[in-house]
């Protein structure tokens, strides 16, 4: 009896904790910042000259929203944290569109203070809502233009490449494909694995390809794929290691991947598609950061952004995760191919996030798993 | 036997007048249970006509295939397998049958999607560790059936979901009356036709409520489906939530999903209540063993075979990733340190909100079954009922509703673990009405009404008097509650807030990504944490008495 009473008791402390807690933010108005529909306007340097963050002065929660899957933002996480002790970083990592779907949920209640994510359309598309505040991080300055969002609301920070991987034990030189057309070949039947339509890389393939091609090509490539049986996994890491495993002779991945399973000894080989006169060229896919509008710690949120868009935080990216870092003067993986060698793919980032909802429905249509 | 239980009760009734401020309570629980579902109903009516146009266009009938089918099979598969047991367990001489007993209920601690990670590890084609060692051994590839789709959800969820139908079917085995199939023998009937002719018939009510108890947990399973890639409403409803921008369509699936739920549940309320009273009379006596003969061998082989898939081979295999994971020093740095918190935060954030939920829960169904027990009525039934609905919103469902509503009505909750909690408590809150009202049932009235007589108020009274006495019938529905909100996956995994990780969802994270090794000593964790209550709740099972 007298468990029961505590029980109740602990239950009604920590009810009214969280309910007091709680209060203040729920009476947070979002700051009424417009996103500009149309961001034509060259950004200038808006907020360079704001200081750069004090080491010591940081201190409090941070909470980070992530497309990346865990394993691929953990060391730079750990990295800042090294740097900032008194930062107690919580993160939530899924998939790009269902933490979009809680962002624009908690617009009235932000509850994140960084969203970071695998592709562009997504954090140009929430931007546009006035899901992020303004911020230009120290050192972005470095950054392409093309890849700091209209009005500083996004900052890129790395760039990745869509390849096909094969297994070398199963596939021979003569055989390969060269397109990613080559992939709804029926030679491939069964022998191809993807990442399904909950990946962000994927999606924004398939809105790039969309872009690049029209509706009705993308939508024929699609059915070629399942119609060839290709095997959709939820992430790519399942893919890497099903085709380093000999599950598969193919794999549709971001090039990283390929540099993952090598180091861990598997026989695989990688091939930039379209690269000859006529094809599509290279899709690339940049993962960036944003600062939420609202956020309850937007200087361990503005601090996090300067981190990874540092020097420190570009080597990591590049070192530990083989991706192409987009602050100039850092160095390449040794292993990793540089990009200038590739034709690339030219996609408009912001007329792609504007048509974004019509490549969800493009996937739902053939019924892409 | 039903018509003195309902004078019983109808005494009752008439010695208690109706207490108006338990309806209230109950009502309000009640309230609380109803919310979410209405307002998924109102979500999925207000959907605008072009999202169920397209989704009535492309989806809706092959989900409902899909969803049926696996059900069919399913139940199909956990009745054949579990009545089977049962009987060899319970009516042969079968050797070992006592450990088997237990061996054959705990696969229950195991959620089934663990499970299927570790046969996913084992059986995938080409890659799994036993297509792998047949290679090595005859030196080409063989041919092995493929675990993914729908033969190996159905194959998986089967191992995972069998121990009900095995639990209920014991438990009538073993309390038949011997003469009936000692009548049917006289009769001249062979052994085999007193099974199919007799006994089988006279378990029939057990089986068909052990088989709806399978079929809605196949409705609200999301882990295993996704993990199989095989695509049902529940695990649809988590792709359209994590896909597009909108929340209609999940809102029309999932719309759907309840009312299916709701029939199957409907169902299982009525022959529940056809079935409440089992035989037990004073003269019982346990029927003697069929001998096995020369099926001794065989049959000893297949149960041997049904807890090895189910049970020694997941734990097994999870024991030997986790010694390789805490034998390898980076896999354990990353295991240990992982995501934002440590280790110690996931064993500690499961085990409290899980009790917390079961605390929650049996409280808030004590008055409801207060209610129905001590003063039966159209209107205390109807609560009862109503408090039954959390076994027909699937995880999925209940994360979808408390998302949109607790954000709209109770922004200071979103985004605490106490959504977690409340799922848990809405999702898990029929097996803590029904344990109350069963520990009441067992409690004769005329000790409160002593107790009253004797000057005590009514809130003394069930203080000092009718509480002590039902403890141990709400522990049990405590602990059954804590079982099932640890092995929790959807409504988890959508509702956390940043940080807040459960061994459940590490398991999944990890997973998901293809890290069995750092997935396995959360996963093994769970299970033994689970193994727990459920050792404690079988101990109260009349088959291990």
């Amino acid at each position: 009896m007298s468990k029961l009473k505590i029980s109740l008791l602990i239950f009604i402390v920590m009810a009214l904790l969280s309910a007091c807690g709680g209060a203040p933010t729920a009476t947070q108005e979002p700051a009424s910042t417009e996103a500009p529909a149309a961001a034509t306007e060259p950004t200038t340097a808006v907020s360079t000259e704001v200081p750069a963050v004090e080491t010591t002065n940081v201190s409090g929660e941070l909470i980070i929203y992530s497309g990346r899957s865990e394993p691929l933002l953990q060391p730079v996480i750990d990295a800042f944290k090294a740097k900032y002790p008194n930062v107690e970083v919580l993160l939530k990592a899924g998939s790009n569109s269902e933490l979009a779907n809680a962002l624009i949920e908690e617009k009235a209640n932000p509850q994140a203070d960084v969203f970071v994510t695998t592709e562009l359309f997504t954090v140009q598309s929430l931007a546009e809502q006035g899901i992020f505040q303004a911020y230009m991080p120290v050192g972005a300055d470095q950054l392409p233009a093309e890849f700091l969002g209209p009005d500083n609301l996004w900052t890129g920070l790395t760039l990745r490449a869509r390849v096909i991987m094969y297994n070398a034990d199963l596939v021979s030189a003569e055989e390969l494909p060269t397109s990613i057309f080559d992939l709804t070949d029926p030679k491939w039947k069964g022998q191809i694995a993807a990442a399904g339509s909950t990946n962000g890389s994927m999606q924004a393939q398939i809105a790039a390809m969309r872009q690049l091609l029209g509706e009705e090509e993308t939508q024929t490539w699609l059915s070629g794929l399942i119609a060839n049986e290709v095997t959709f996994f939820g992430g790519h890491t399942d893919v890497r290691k099903a085709v380093g495993g000999g599950e598969f002779k193919l794999g549709l991945v971001n090039h990283y991947y390929y540099h993952l399973q090598k180091a861990e000894g598997g026989n695989v080989g990688i091939i930039y598609p379209d690269q000859s006169d006529g094809q599509i060229g290279l899709i690339t896919n940049a993962t960036a950061a944003a600062v939420v509008n609202g956020a309850a710690h937007t200087p361990a949120a503005q601090a996090f952004l300067d981190f990874l868009v540092s020097p420190e935080g570009q080597e990591l990216f590049a070192e530990q995760n083989y991706e192409y870092p987009l602050v100039q003067g850092v160095a390449l993986q040794p292993d990793v191919q540089p990009l200038d060698g590739f034709r690339l793919a030219d996609v408009d980032v912001v007329k792609a996030s504007q048509d974004f909802e019509a490549t969800f429905d493009l996937m739902e249509l053939v019924g892409l798993p | 036997m039903e018509t003195t239980k309902h004078r019983f009760n109808y005494l009752r009734f008439r010695s208690n007048p109706a207490s108006p401020r338990l309806a209230l309570a109950a009502g309000l629980v009640a309230l609380f249970v109803a919310v979410p579902l209405v307002y998924i109903f109102i979500r999925a009516l207000g959907a605008e006509p072009e999202a169920w146009g397209r989704l009535l266009q492309t989806r809706i009938w092959k989900l409902l295939g899909n969803t049926l089918l696996l059900v069919v099979a399913v139940t199909s598969g956990a009745l054949l397998t579990g009545v089977s047991m049962a009987w060899l367990t319970e009516r042969t001489d079968l050797p070992g049958r006592k450990i088997f007993r237990w061996m054959l209920a705990m696969p229950l601690a195991i959620p089934a999607y663990i499970g299927g990670i570790v046969h996913l590890a084992l059986l995938r084609p080409r890659g799994g560790y036993i297509p792998k060692l047949l290679e090595d051994i005859f030196n080409q590839p063989i041919f092995t059936p493929s675990p993914l789709g729908f033969w190996g959800a159905a194959f998986m969820l089967t191992l995972f979901t069998f121990p009900y139908v095995y639990l209920l079917s014991g438990a009538a085995f073993r309390s038949l009356h011997a003469s009936l199939e000692e009548a049917a023998r006289t009769f001249g009937r062979t052994p085999m036709q007193t099974l199919f002719q007799v006994t089988l018939p006279a378990l029939r009510p057990g089986l068909a409520a052990g088989a709806l108890l399978v079929a809605l947990d196949i409705l609200a399973e999301y882990g295993t489906v996704a993990l199989l890639r095989y695509e049902t409403f529940s695990s649809a409803i988590f792709v359209q939530l994590s896909g597009r921008y909108d929340r209609s369509a999940a809102s029309v699936l999932s719309g759907i999903l309840v009312i299916l739920a709701i029939l199957f549940l409907w169902g299982e309320l009525r022959l529940q209540g056809q079935a409440r009273f089992t035989q037990m009379e004073s003269n019982w006596r346990p029927t003697p063993p069929t001998a096995l003969g020369r099926w001794r061998i065989p049959a000893f082989l297949l149960v041997t075979g049904v807890v090895s898939a189910s049970l020694l081979v997941p734990v097994g295999v999870l024991a030997a990733w986790s010694i390789q994971a805490f034998l390898d020093p980076e896999t354990f740095a990353s295991v240990v340190r992982t995501g934002s918190q440590g280790f110690g935060s996931y064993i500690w954030n499961s085990l409290w909100s899980s009790a917390l939920a079961a605390i929650i829960a049996v409280l808030f169904s004590l008055p409801v079954a207060l209610n129905s027990v001590r003063y039966p009525n159209r209107f205390s039934r109807f609560i009862s009922r109503l408090c039954q609905v959390g076994y027909a919103i699937p995880g999925v469902v209940i994360a979808l509703s408390l998302v949109l509503l607790v954000n709209r009505l109770l922004p200071f909750l979103y985004a605490t673990p106490f959504v977690v909690v409340i799922a848990y408590v809405l999702r898990h809150m029929p097996q803590a009405v029904r344990a109350s009202e069963s520990a009441l049932n067992q409690l004769s009235p005329s000790l409160d009404e002593a107790s009253r007589t004797l000057g005590r108020t009514s809130l003394q009274t069930f203080m000092q008097v009718t509480l002590p006495l039902i403890l141990p019938g709400l522990l049990a529905g405590g602990s059954l509650v804590f079982l099932t909100s640890l092995k929790e996956l959807p409504a988890t995994l959508l509702l956390r807030p940043a940080g807040f990780d459960t061994l459940a969802v590490r398991v999944w994270a990890w997973a998901e990504e293809g890290f069995y090794l750092q997935a396995a000593p959360a996963a093994l964790l769970l299970v033994i944490a689970s193994a727990l209550p459920l050792y404690f709740l079988l101990r109260r099972e009349q088959i291990f008495k």
